[in-house]
C-alpha cells in the first residue's frame, strides 16, 4: 500500500494542481465512456439481432412484407439520424394521452428514446448489408443445396446466412464504427455520453482543447478496438476466402 | 403400378424458357447399374435436361419417377409446381449431383462439405457421416486435403471433392452435369478416372459431356440431342461409330 500511494503520490499531485484533469472531471468523462459504450453497444446489439430477419424478409417472395421492410430501411436511411432522435425525444411528449402511461417511465428519461432511435437506424442500415450479401450468394451455392435436398429454411439457415454474414462482417463493422461516431450527437438530448462530458468541461472551464481533444483520443482507442475486434474475426471467419496456402 | 426396379425414369419431359421449347418429350430410362450419356452440342438442351431430373429447372410437361415414386405436380397461378416439396426434398437427396462448376460451400472445409448433407437432410449421426467422409476423401485422393477450404484447392481436387460430397448421400442415381468442362485438360483425366471407377462398380449415372473417349469406353448408352430431341440414341459403339442422322455425322466429325 506505502508504495502504491507513493507511485499514484505524483499523478495525484499534478490533478490537484491545475483545474481541468481533476478527480471530479475524471469522473465525469468515466460516467460519459460508460454511457456512450452502454448506448452504442445495447442499440448495436438490438439493431443486429434485428437485421438477421429483417434482412431474410427484405428479399421475401411475399410484396407487403418486402416493400414495408423496404420502406423502413428507406425511411431510415434517407433521414438524419439527428432528427430521429429529436423525433423520439421530444415527439413522443405530444402523443395525446402517453404521459399517462407507463411508456411515459421510459420516454420521459432521454436514454431510451436515444436507444430507441439509435437502434432503428442500425437495424436500417445492417437490414441493408445483410440483404446486399444474401443476394449476392452465389447460384453456385444454392443450386447445389437445392440439389442436395435442403428446404428453403435450411438452406438459408446452413448454407446462405453462414455464408452472407461472413462476407458481410468488413461492411457491418464499418457501421459499428459508424455508430460510435454517430453516437456524439446523443448529448443533445442531455445524455451525459463521452461527446456530452467533453462539452460539459469545456463550459466549465472554456478549456475546448483539453476536453474535445481528450474525448477524440477516448473515442480513437474505442475505434481502433473495434478495428482490431474486427480484423481477428475477419481473420477467423473469412479465412475460406483466402488463395491457397 | 409404376416398376420400382428402375431407378430413374423420364417420360415426355417438355420444357419452354419465355415461350422459346427447349426441351420436346424427351424420355430417359435409367436401369441400375446404367451409364447413360448426353451428348450434344451447347443449346441442344442437355444441360437443362439433367437439371429438370431434380427439379432444379421446373419441367412444364412431363413425368419423372425415381423407384417407383412419381414426382406429384399442381397447378397454381405460377403455372406448374410440385404439390409436395418434401417428396421433392426426399427424391432429391436420392438424386446427388455433380456440376460443371463444382459448387462446393465455400464456407466449409472439403470434409464439412461432404458430411453437411447428410447429417442435415438424411440426420446421419455426426461421427458416422465423419468417417464415412473421411473413407469416400480418401477413394477420390482427397484424404490429406480435408481440413481445406475449396479456394484452397485446384479445380480437379474440388470436383473429386464434389464427387466425394455426392457419393456421401448414398444417391440412387448420380447425375453429372459436365463435368470435366471447367478443368484444365491436364486435371481431366483425374476426374474421369475416379468416374470410370464408379461406373465399374455399378453406380447408376447420367452424364452430360463433351468427353467422346468416356462415352465410348465407359457408358453404356448413349444419347445424342439436338434443339431439344433425341434425335440418335443406342449403345456407344453404334451411335458414335455408325452414326446414321447428318445431324450426329456432322457434331461427330473432326473440328478444327
Amino acid at each position: 500500500m506505502e508504495q502504491l500511494s507513493t507511485l499514484w503520490q505524483p499523478l495525484l499531485d499534478w490533478m490537484n494542481g491545475n483545474d481541468i484533469f481533476t478527480p471530479n472531471t475524471f469522473a465525469m468523462y468515466w460516467t460519459g465512456l460508460t454511457n456512450t459504450v452502454q448506448l452504442v453497444f445495447i442499440s448495436l446489439l438490438i439493431g443486429l439481432v434485428l437485421a438477421v430477419p429483417l434482412a431474410i424478409a427484405r428479399g421475401s417472395r411475399n410484396q407487403v412484407l418486402r416493400k414495408s421492410i423496404w420502406f423502413y430501411t428507406y425511411l431510415f436511411r434517407g433521414t438524419p439520424l439527428l432528427i430521429q432522435l429529436y423525433l423520439a425525444y421530444y415527439g413522443f411528449a405530444f402523443i395525446p394521452g402517453i404521459q399517462e402511461t407507463w411508456l411515459w417511465f421510459f420516454l420521459d428519461d432521454p436514454l431510451y428514446p436515444a436507444l430507441l432511435a439509435f437502434t432503428l437506424n442500425t437495424a436500417a442500415y445492417t437490414t441493408e448489408i445483410f440483404h446486399g450479401s444474401i443476394q449476392a450468394t452465389p447460384r453456385g451455392e444454392i443450386e447445389a443445396a437445392r440439389a442436395y435436398g435442403m428446404s428453403k429454411a435450411k438452406m438459408m439457415r446452413r448454407i446462405v446466412l453462414p455464408s452472407a454474414l461472413r462476407r458481410a462482417l468488413p461492411a457491418y463493422g464499418n457501421e459499428v464504427i459508424f455508430m460510435l461516431h454517430a453516437s456524439a450527437i446523443a448529448f443533445v438530448v442531455s445524455i451525459t455520453d463521452l461527446t456530452g462530458a467533453a462539452y460539459y468541461i469545456y463550459a466549465r472551464f472554456y478549456a475546448p482543447f483539453a476536453a474535445f481533444l481528450f474525448v477524440a483520443a477516448l473515442y480513437m482507442v474505442l475505434s481502433f478496438s473495434i478495428q482490431a475486434l474486427f480484423k481477428y474475426l475477419e481473420k477467423r471467419l473469412l479465412a475460406h476466402l483466402k488463395p491457397a496456402r | 403400378m409404376a416398376d420400382t426396379s428402375i431407378p430413374l425414369k423420364i417420360n415426355g419431359l417438355y420444357k419452354s424458357f419465355n415461350d422459346t421449347p427447349v426441351l420436346k418429350g424427351l424420355s430417359l430410362d435409367a436401369r441400375k447399374g446404367d451409364v447413360i450419356t448426353l451428348i450434344g452440342a451447347s443449346g441442344s438442351g442437355k444441360s437443362t435436361f439433367l437439371r429438370c431430373m431434380n427439379l432444379l429447372e421446373m419441367p412444364d410437361q412431363g413425368d419423372i419417377v425415381v423407384h417407383g415414386d412419381p414426382i406429384k405436380f399442381k397447378f397454381d397461378k405460377h403455372g406448374r409446381q410440385p404439390s409436395d416439396w418434401k417428396q421433392v426434398e426426399r427424391i432429391r437427396s436420392k438424386l446427388s449431383m455433380v456440376f460443371q462448376n463444382f459448387n462446393l460451400w465455400p464456407h466449409m472445409t472439403l470434409l464439412e462439405n461432404v458430411i453437411e448433407a447428410p447429417i442435415h437432410v438424411l440426420g446421419q449421426p455426426k461421427d458416422k457421416a465423419r468417417a464415412n467422409g473421411l473413407s469416400l476423401l480418401e477413394r477420390v485422393g482427397l484424404a490429406e486435403r480435408a481440413s481445406y477450404y475449396p479456394t484452397q484447392l485446384s479445380g480437379g481436387q474440388q470436383q473429386r471433392g464434389a464427387i466425394a460430397r455426392a457419393l456421401a448421400m448414398d444417391p440412387e442415381v448420380m447425375l453429372f452435369d459436365e463435368p470435366t468442362s471447367a478443368l484444365d485438360p491436364e486435371l481431366v483425366g483425374d476426374v474421369l478416372e475416379v468416374m470410370r471407377e464408379l461406373a465399374d462398380e455399378g453406380r447408376t449415372m447420367v452424364v452430360v459431356t463433351h468427353e467422346m473417349d468416356f462415352a465410348r469406353d465407359v457408358s453404356n448408352h448413349v444419347m445424342f440431342l439436338h434443339q431439344g430431341v433425341i434425335e440418335e440414341q443406342g449403345a456407344p459403339e453404334q451411335v458414335l461409330s455408325h452414326p446414321k442422322s447428318e445431324r450426329l455425322k456432322q457434331f461427330l466429325s473432326p473440328r478444327y
